[in-house]
Order: structure tokens, then C-alpha cells, then sequence
């Protein structure tokens, strides 16, 4: 949560908003952000799920606790999913893969190439021509 | 679930809403905190930019 606060400027730059949610109450939502040291790092709003109707709307809900996967959801401008990551039990997220991803998207989007395994900002993307089918 | 499942088992039944790639985002209106006050969060608002939807399991964990 506080990776993510970190690169926050740099996903406001590409136009992105970050909205977290868990079935957390919206009173233990005020009380961790003011009194965990990453909670209190966090610009962006901590949605209470209260009723687990988003959870569960997503399909990421722990039925056995009532508490959501460690999911995360990209939605693009008009209103669609592109990704959806769930992540184990064991293992919190990566901020730079997501901004990788979103800039990765936007890339592709804006360019029309493919965006290949590992693509960072500043590398080619890929032209898609039939002629190279078997060739790369 | 038991494991003992096969694809077979699965493969013929029509596909239910997973909210998933290329999927509508399901709107919603809920409560959040927004630095420090309480405010209605309406995911419709956020049309035009890129979202993130960042679920975690609970406050005061590692998330």
C-alpha cells in the first residue's frame, strides 16, 4: 500500500487513480490510515466494502473469512477491465510491474505494437507483420 | 473443491461473469476515506482515466 503510495505521482502522469478497497469497516479505514506508518502514507481513497458486494461483483471474496484476495483490477477510460491479477496468500505486490503494465497498455494502445515479455519504457515495441510470423 | 475435478467437468458449462479482461467494470457507489473525511466513491466518476482497483484483505496486515 505504501508501494503504491510511492509511485502515485507517477500514476497520476498517466492519468490513473488508484482506489483501494477491503471489507474493513470505513472506521477501521480512518483509524489505519492515521495510525499505520504506510496507511498514513496513502493520497488515494480506502473504499469500505462493507457489504462485500464489490468483492464479490469482482469475484475475488474469500467466502470461508469475507475478506478479498490480494486482487488487483486495471479499468481503462471507458469503463473496461483490462487486467485482473490475483496474487497469492504469501506475497504481497509489485508497484513497478503495475506501472509497467499501465504504461505497457498505453504503449501498446498508443502505437499500435506489441508490447513484448519483459518490455520496459524506452524499448521498441513490436510491429505486427505477418512476414515475421516464424521469425521472432 | 475437491481435486479431483477435470476440465471435462467445467468446459461444457457456459462461462459465468468472472470479471475479467475485456469484462465491463461492475459500477459501484461505496464509503471510503479520502484524506482523512469520509465521501461516497462512485466509480462512474473515474470515466476517462485509467483505474486501479488495488483489493487487499484488511487494514493493519502487511497488504
Amino acid at each position: 500500500m505504501a508501494a503504491v503510495a510511492a509511485i502515485y505521482s507517477e500514476l497520476q502522469d498517466l492519468n490513473t487513480e488508484v482506489l483501494a478497497i477491503s471489507t474493513d469497516s470505513v472506521y477501521a479505514h480512518k483509524i489505519f490510515k492515521e495510525i499505520s506508518p504506510s496507511a498514513r502514507q496513502v493520497q488515494y481513497p480506502l473504499v469500505s466494502d462493507r457489504n462485500q458486494l464489490i468483492s464479490r461483483a469482482y469475484r475475488t471474496i474469500d467466502e470461508q473469512n469475507g475478506a478479498a484476495f490480494r486482487t488487483t483490477v486495471i479499468v481503462d477510460p471507458e469503463g473496461t477491465i483490462v487486467s485482473k491479477i490475483t496474487y497469492p496468500r504469501e506475497v504481497g505486490r509489485n508497484s513497478q510491474e503495475l506501472l509497467r503494465l499501465i504504461q505497457g497498455i498505453q504503449f501498446g494502445r498508443e502505437t499500435g505494437l506489441g508490447v513484448p515479455g519483459d518490455w520496459v519504457p524506452g524499448m521498441p515495441g513490436i510491429p505486427r507483420r505477418p512476414e515475421d510470423i516464424g521469425r521472432i | 473443491m475437491s481435486n479431483d475435478l477435470t476440465v471435462e467437468d467445467f468446459a461444457n458449462e457456459p462461462l459465468p461473469f468472472t470479471a475479467t479482461r475485456d469484462d465491463p467494470a461492475p459500477l459501484f457507489t461505496a464509503e471510503a476515506i479520502v484524506n482523512g473525511d469520509i465521501q461516497q466513491v462512485n466509480l462512474e466518476d473515474y470515466r476517462g482515466s485509467w483505474v486501479v482497483l488495488f483489493f487487499y484483505a484488511s487494514d493493519f496486515t502487511f497488504v
